[in-house]
């Protein structure tokens, strides 16, 4: 029994949850994209853990796992997170709130600073990895 | 020329006979193009059927009393106008996610309990003494607070938020705001007597951020916003050595 059903008086109809709920509205819909995103990132997450530990074997065994399917998946995985980075830090503009010079910093700015933060980071860790890389 | 008319399909629900909720059609006279919703029923009410029943009281979007899903979306029904649908029919419903009573009308005890449990109201260590004056608050003090007190406890969105309707111990949008309305608010001093409601985990952070809470407000209040902050700064007072200080 749900909680609403257990909380309804007897003569009460309960509020039942229908199974589609999220079918019944865009926003819904794509707040249901936007968390399963997170599914396909954690699996390509836990792959890259089993890559590093291979990669741990040495130079002369190692060789990426670059089959068609799983590059297929990669990219698929980079899109879905792109989509789930971007959503996310469209909504920072709501989740921090704090004041510069005494004067609070409008959300469109905490968006943007945000943005710029995550370019920025994109580019040190990209510069990085093609160093290491050489 | 033929009358305009408009097809009205409502929700009945009689707990004495009915084993569940069922949809009325009503087809009504549509006179005049400032006809609501919430005249729709009225007239319903008056010409039609008078066993039809609903909340309402001030038909100007203050009281909050007349939320109703209209065509699936969380109403006030007061400033939901029949011209916005018209040809097509309306369809209303009771708002989502809360116990059904009779026809359109929820039972809002657990909105009520939740409201109590925030403690909406200012609190002081010591009360100022009325001879002292007032207690002034300056601009910036007030639009620290303003928006999160314009709720008038409609519970639209708690219709809108799936959260809510998956587990009601979830203390919801409004509550919430109203919460942060008054620890912003420069003359609260009860922010450590909500805290434990807002921390815990049915609390703030039940809300995944859907977000839909803050689209349905009729007036204006993004309690969304004040879900994520309240989050923010719980974690905040957690995190920080100086957190747990008044």
């Amino acid at each position: 029994m749900s909680t609403s059903e257990a909380n309804a008086t007897p003569r009460e109809y309960p509020w039942r949850m229908p199974a589609n709920w999220w079918t019944r509205s865009r926003h819904y819909f794509w707040y249901i994209v936007r968390e399963f995103t997170a599914v396909p990132l954690a699996l390509w997450l836990l792959w890259l853990l089993v890559e590093i530990k291979r990669a741990g074997d040495g130079p002369a065994r190692y060789s990426p796992h670059g089959s068609a399917p799983f590059v297929i998946f990669s990219v698929v995985v980079l899109l879905f997170s792109l989509y789930h980075s971007f959503t996310f830090l469209s909504l920072a503009g709501s989740i921090l709130h704090f004041k510069l010079l005494d004067r609070p910093v409008s959300a469109s700015v905490i968006v943007m600073s945000q943005f710029a933060a995550w370019a920025v980071a994109s580019g040190v860790i990209g510069f990085f990895l093609v160093w290491l890389g050489r | 020329m033929p009358e305009k008319r408009i097809s009205i399909h409502a929700t009945r629900y009689d707990p004495e006979h009915d084993k569940e909720p069922r949809l009325q059609t009503y087809d009504i006279p549509f006179s005049d193009e400032s006809m609501v919703v919430l005249d729709a029923l009225n007239y319903i009410k008056s010409h039609v059927d008078g066993s039809l029943s609903y909340r309402w009281s001030c038909r100007m979007g203050i009281c909050g009393s007349c939320g109703m899903m209209v065509n699936g979306t969380p109403k006030l029904t007061c400033s939901a106008f029949l011209r916005d649908y018209w040809p097509r029919a309306v369809v209303v419903q009771p708002l989502n996610n809360f116990p059904l009573i009779r026809d359109l009308v929820i039972d809002m005890d657990d909105f009520m309990h939740k409201l109590k449990s925030i403690k909406p109201w200012i609190i002081r260590k010591q009360e100022i003494p009325l001879g002292a004056g007032e207690h002034r608050q300056t601009s910036d003090q007030i639009d620290e607070f303003r928006q999160f007190s314009e709720c008038i406890n409609c519970m639209l969105c708690y219709a809108a938020c799936p959260v809510y309707g998956l587990n009601n111990e979830f203390l919801g949008p409004a509550a919430t705001a109203l919460a942060r309305r008054y620890n912003l608010d420069s003359r609260d001093e009860g922010l450590k007597q909500r805290l434990p409601v807002l921390a815990e985990s049915e609390g703030v952070w039940e809300c995944s951020f859907v977000g839909e809470c803050s689209v349905v407000c009729p007036k204006g209040v993004d309690p969304a916003k004040a879900i994520q902050q309240t989050k923010l700064d719980t974690t905040m007072r957690f995190v920080l050595p100086y957190g747990n200080r008044e």
